[in-house]
């Protein structure tokens, strides 16, 4: 038998070991992509095309990408001044605030669907004034909007926090002192700090702002055509046994999650290569004497 | 530029930073802030910069209000202790940072910016690193750079915290004369705080010695090393022997024991200001040589008087021409002794020897 190093485990536990751990991922996680591609090609690529031309598939495409679009601005905004809320500074109910972030993670989407129900529904505390004005929220895209960012509200906050306190603020200080405004600070020293944190919370709160099922299911009202995002359509087309456009719809959020993973893995990848290159301290070199 | 703090007080929710702190720093001196670690001397130097508010008193810079005034608008350089140079940027752009940011019309061109950095490069040596980043600096080198830096505003008082704080000893033992160059060539005021006191009475022209959030002592290194005003100042200040003594009209009776009453004081002697006699002196106190360790240019005698330990400094010479043997009887005859009233000495530790050098 070979030598090998006292504290490695025998050979067959790591074996079983990995090969434990590459069954599951290739039985839930390989499986059911391959499974997506594979059901949606069953009847052939023109099939396959056609139902992806649908105009409604189409529709809930787009209304998905629009949704995500006018999310994710919030997302940066509030996640920004959040993190630089908490990392920064110290005040009153800065612990509610932090617990209050997580909130979204805590509750089930579907009662986030029924608090805006609730708020801005036909019998909802503000629905009796919507309705005077004639402005749909509740089955409308609006509300849909609302939900959205309720649920992809933490993303970036909880990547920027951990960052922002690990970075702490003495740059910032040098920045000021040496007469930087405010947003000459923010721009040229703090948002070059936390880019790739930033596009990493950006990534997520994206994959799950397209990927949304339950808040927004609950306040689109299912109008074909109309407020129908993709996973709603491709519940919808499945229901109606409709297993190829149900198929052909799914696959195109699956190539949008694998998207996101292969943008996920580069920011990761970059910011590894950053907090290395921060860590990487030199030996300290005396200094050269003058003539 | 002068600057003048009045009566600055600073807590931290229960504990008190800051305790009524009156200082004036004169332009163009170089002034350490002195005390051991959570003495307010950090807090002090930030309130300086505007980088902390005060909760009470007033800062003057040339006799004009400035405690309001935001830090950016108050021409100081501050350098960290552990640099804060703008990881994302090269060595050049971190010095060019306080140039690029002025309003418009105060900006300088690119021409006129590239020749100050690297004038300021060449001024501390580095102008061959400009385009590194401060990754690939090391803390040497990264804090000179920091200093250029702050330099490059044309700061009317530099502000150093801790500067050398991070850097190992040969160092921060180069870096500090440098700074010492530095600041008689640049003609400003700089304020810089320090815990080890080897550095503060080297470098600075006048020290403050701090603890508590409250000025113990403020006078030229000779004056607060030789001459300390209270016991803390004693005890921070390099290596000590304390006696409990009795006061009989002008002089101290020196001695350990049982002294008890109205006139109790605390007699402090340095370790190189107590001679060594093989016959009786007068005053003298009789001990027992324990031990004799020679170090570089000097010997540290150990010895016993009454089961107390007393160290002695002496030169190479003085104590080659004693012969001290281990066990041997002695007098010792203190040249200089400084006496503090006990109540006020007991507010403060005594730890055996004082702190060392």
């Amino acid at each position: 038998m070979n030598a090998r190093r006292a504290n490695a485990e025998p050979r067959w536990v790591r074996l079983t070991l990995t090969a434990v751990a590459l069954g599951f991922l290739a039985l839930f996680l390989g499986l059911p992509l391959v499974a997506v591609f594979v059901e949606a090609l069953a009847a052939g690529v023109p099939a396959y095309l056609s139902a992806l031309a649908d105009p409604e598939t189409q529709h809930a495409v787009l209304l998905s990408l629009v949704i995500a679009l006018v999310v994710l601005p919030f997302n940066v905004l509030f996640g920004v001044a959040a993190a630089w809320a908490i990392a920064r500074f110290d005040f009153r109910g800065k612990s509610l605030l932090t617990t209050l972030i997580d909130l979204p993670f805590a509750v089930s989407p579907v009662v986030a669907g029924m608090l805006f129900i609730l708020l801005f529904g036909a019998r909802g505390w503000f629905g009796p004034w919507l309705s005077e004005h004639d402005f749909r929220i509740i089955f409308a895209v609006p509300g849909m909007i609302l939900a959205t960012l309720f649920i992809t509200f933490p993303f970036v906050a909880r990547e920027l926090i951990p960052l922002m306190q690990a970075q702490g603020r003495e740059e910032e200080e040098a920045a000021v002192s040496l007469g930087a405004s405010g947003w000459q600070m923010f721009r040229r020293v703090t948002l070059p700090n936390i880019k790739w944190g930033l596009l990493y919370g950006v990534i997520l709160a994206n994959a799950r702002a397209l990927g949304e099922f339950g808040a927004v299911s609950v306040v689109s009202g299912h109008i074909r055509g109309e407020t129908n995002t993709l996973p709603l359509h491709v519940e919808i087309l499945y229901n109606e046994y409709n297993a190829v456009g149900a198929f052909a719809a799914a696959s195109v959020l699956a190539l949008l999650a694998l998207v996101t993973l292969v943008a996920k893995t580069i920011v990761e990848w970059r910011m590894q290569k950053e907090t290395a290159m921060l860590q990487a301290d030199l030996p300290p070199e005396a200094v050269r004497s003058e003539a | 530029m002068s600057i003048t703090i009045q009566n600055i007080t600073k807590r931290f929710g229960n504990f008190v930073a800051l305790d009524g702190i009156d200082l004036e720093i004169p332009t163009g001196e170089l002034v350490a802030l002195l005390g051991p670690s959570g003495c307010g001397k950090t807090t002090l130097l930030r309130i300086i910069a505007g980088m902390e508010t005060a909760d009470g008193g007033e800062v003057l810079f040339s006799g004009q209000e400035a405690t309001h005034l935001h830090a950016r608008d108050r021409n100081v350089g501050f350098v960290f202790q552990h640099y804060a140079l703008f990881r994302h940027m090269t060595v050049f752009e971190n010095v060019a940072f306080g140039l690029r940011v002025k309003p418009r019309k105060e900006r300088p061109g690119n021409a006129e910016i590239r020749k100050r950095v690297m004038d300021l490069l060449a001024l501390v040596q580095l102008d061959w690193l400009a385009d590194r980043y401060p990754s690939q600096l090391s803390g040497g080198q990264r804090q000179r750079i920091a200093l250029a830096r702050a330099l490059a505003v044309e700061p009317k008082v530099l502000l150093l915290d801790e500067p050398f704080g991070a850097l190992d000893t040969k160092v921060r033992k180069e870096l500090r004369r440098w700074l010492r160059r530095l600041h008689d060539e640049m003609h400003i005021s700089s304020v810089f705080v320090t815990h080890d006191q080897e550095e503060a009475l080297e470098v600075a022209d006048r020290v403050v010695v701090m603890n508590h959030g409250r000025i113990e002592q403020i006078g030229s290194p000779d004056e607060v090393y030789s001459n300390p005003a209270s016991p803390f100042v004693y005890q921070f200040l390099g290596n000590v022997n304390v006696f409990r003594s009795r006061v009989h009209g002008a002089w101290a009776e020196v001695g350990r024991g049982e002294s008890a009453g109205d006139g109790e004081t605390l007699a402090f002697v340095r370790p190189h200001e107590i001679d060594i006699e093989h016959a009786p002196v007068a005053n003298g106190l009789e001990a027992q040589v324990q031990d004799v360790h020679p170090i570089g240019p000097v010997v540290r005698v150990e010895l016993a008087h009454a089961s107390e330990l007393i160290e002695v400094e002496l030169t190479r010479e003085r104590a080659d021409g004693l012969g001290l043997a281990k066990g041997q009887h002695v007098w010792l005859r203190p040249r200089q002794v400084k006496v503090f009233a006990a109540p006020e000495a007991a507010a403060y530790p005594l730890e055996e020897g004082g702190s060392g050098i």
